[in-house]
């Protein structure tokens, strides 16, 4: 069964068409990476999905039912853009009320839970408005756990945490997905979102580009090797006009992206006097296949 | 391991108690409500007092009131106002109120509470009847503080005591009983206008005001029509409970309370089950 089953979904607001015919299929227990630039329609799909915003045309299904269910909806938890709290109540009221609005039976018991899994029981007294935005943001995580969710929709959810949030963040994404539940989440850290997604869609102009599985991106990520040498322009119009693609990354390194071995490169530079003195074989990561996607496309 | 995926309803009753569980729990741990409530008290006490005050050369301006009740209602039913004492009475809480219940919904707005409810079970029904039910008992409550200050003005203002008690208990229960018709007014307005927070206050507030009843009076009268119709709107109803009102003025504020309310809160779902709510 599909957590997520989207099929031709549109979203027209007056002239705009922020989504377009999107489709989108994320299965159960998925921790799937929902990436695209900025006003792509990432955040539009996310409202549409948890109801808050109709579609023009197009239906979502969550688990199998109608994404207005109220059964499936009671199962659901998001955290788009920000937390909805209030500014001049504390966490704990904060958490407390949205745990009165689920009707958690145990609901002390749940926010302490929840606080400590995002290491904010110690500020569970601050008043919300006197909390730092990486603070906020574990909030909305943590309101966004309350009650075992089994769909959690999450919106940018890494923006202003520090290294330490972030590695918690991983931590309870992992968590709660080997517990059987499915997360969408969108984030521009690419690099984050690699480390713990299952699943990718990449959206563009509010239609789905590309949908894949961790595994599929890793295959279709291609291998380059990278080198340094002490003339580094001489060795890369050389290497230029051996190979069909040679680019220089941002650390300077020269990238061939062509089926070669790292001996061939060595062996071809040495014998027009340049000697290498670092070379590697590596593999593009999610952040340039989406780049190199984005190219593409443009 | 993978959980069993069970989709459980939660009822209306579960719903709604936690719903108005956060309301009531917002209500009496924010300021707003209590400042609402000293507002309601200090302005009829201040109205009664400050005109039997003296200017610098002694005079003392000709009374508002001769009656301390006439604080709290209109001696005969003027739906259409001579001075401004036939309008200074409790009917002046629902202007308040509706400034009150516009800052109250704004804030679930503002603050992006609503987003964070309608991604949960909660339905666009239960909020309407959530919102008002709490906002009338906010302005049940803003009602008695109102009669308290303006009974303590008028008392240390000296006005004549003399009054039909029964009709007062009227004219006060009934403007209390009609504060749920009016909550749903501004609950309906604020949903509306939610994306306009100024808007919605100023609309609130010239809601509030009844002033539209001047409209339907003069329609009522080009119609021929019995003024008693005028007693359909929450404000006709709440100029109807005054001082010389009898059981039937009660009987009907109930009754349009109630009807407005019912058409209120449908409206109000019924917009903001088709419009983009975040």
């Amino acid at each position: 069964m599909n957590a997520i089953e989207i099929k031709g979904l549109c979203k027209n607001f007056k002239e705009k068409q922020a989504v377009n015919g999107l489709n989108m299929t994320v299965p159960v227990g998925a921790i799937y990476g929902f990436i695209g630039e900025n006003g792509s329609g990432k955040s539009t799909t996310e409202k549409l999905i948890c109801g808050l915003i109709h579609p023009t045309s197009g239906s979502i299904k969550l688990f199998g039912k109608n994404y207005m269910d109220d059964g499936v909806k009671a199962q659901m938890s998001v955290l788009i853009e920000s937390p909805g709290c209030f500014p001049g109540l504390s966490v704990w009221d904060n958490m407390m009320l949205q745990a009165s609005n689920l009707r958690l039976p145990n609901a002390e018991k749940e926010v302490i839970k929840v606080l400590k899994t995002v290491r904010m029981e110690g500020a569970a007294g601050n008043k919300f408005k006197n909390c730092s935005l990486g603070m906020k943001q574990r909030v909305g995580i943590a309101m966004a756990l309350l009650g075992s969710p089994k769909l959690l929709i999450l919106d940018e959810p890494i923006n202003g945490l520090d290294v330490d949030g972030m590695r918690i963040m991983r931590e309870v994404l992992v968590d709660i997905a080997s517990g059987g539940a499915t997360i969408l989440i969108s984030s521009h850290v690419l690099g984050e979102l690699e480390k713990v997604a299952t699943h990718y869609g990449i959206i563009r102009h509010g239609k789905m580009i590309r949908e894949m599985t961790a595994a599929e991106l890793e295959a279709s990520c291609r291998t380059y090797i990278a080198l340094q040498t002490k003339e580094m322009s001489k060795a890369k119009n050389l290497l230029g006009c051996r190979y069909s693609r040679v680019e220089e990354d941002e650390s300077g390194n020269i990238r061939v992206y062509d089926l070669t071995t790292p001996e061939e490169i060595v062996t071809y530079l040495y014998e027009n006097g340049i000697c290498v003195t670092e070379i590697k074989t590596d593999k593009i990561g999610l952040e340039e296949y989406y780049i190199d996607l984005m190219k593409e496309g443009k | 391991m993978e959980r069993e995926l069970h989709f459980e309803n939660p009822s209306f009753y579960k719903r709604l108690k936690g719903m108005l569980g956060v309301d009531f729990y917002r209500l009496f741990h924010t300021p707003l409500f209590f400042i609402f409530i000293a507002i309601a008290a200090i302005i009829p006490a201040m109205v009664s007092c400050l005109t039997m005050m003296p200017d610098r050369s002694g005079n003392v301006m000709e009374p508002l009131y001769s009656n301390v009740w006439q604080i709290i209602a209109a001696s005969e039913p003027l739906y259409v106002i001579r001075t401004i004492s036939d309008y200074a009475n409790m009917n002046m809480v629902f202007i308040f109120g509706g400034i009150m219940v516009s800052i109250f919904i704004g804030h679930d707005y503002r603050s992006g509470y609503v987003k964070q409810l309608f991604t949960t079970h909660a339905k666009k029904m239960d909020y309407m009847i959530s919102k008002t039910i709490s906002c009338a008992f906010a302005i049940v409550c803003m009602c008695a503080s109102y009669f308290i200050g303006g009974t303590i003005g008028g008392l240390i203002a000296g006005y004549d005591t003399a009054v039909n008690v029964g009709s007062l208990l009227v004219a006060v229960l009934g403007k209390m009983v009609l504060s749920l018709g009016w909550a749903s007014l501004f609950t309906f307005i604020n949903v509306i206008l939610r994306k306009q927070f100024g808007v919605s206050i100023a609309s609130s507030f010239f809601f509030g005001t009844g002033i539209l009843i001047i409209g339907v009076a003069a329609v009522v009268e080009a119609l021929s029509l019995p003024t008693a119709f005028l007693n359909l709107f929450l404000y006709g109803a709440s100029v109807n409970a005054c001082l010389i009102s009898g059981f039937g003025a009660f009987i009907t504020c109930i009754v349009v309370s109630l009807a407005w309310t019912l058409i209120y809160n449908l409206l109000g779902t019924w917009i903001l089950s088709r419009s983009d709510v975040y």
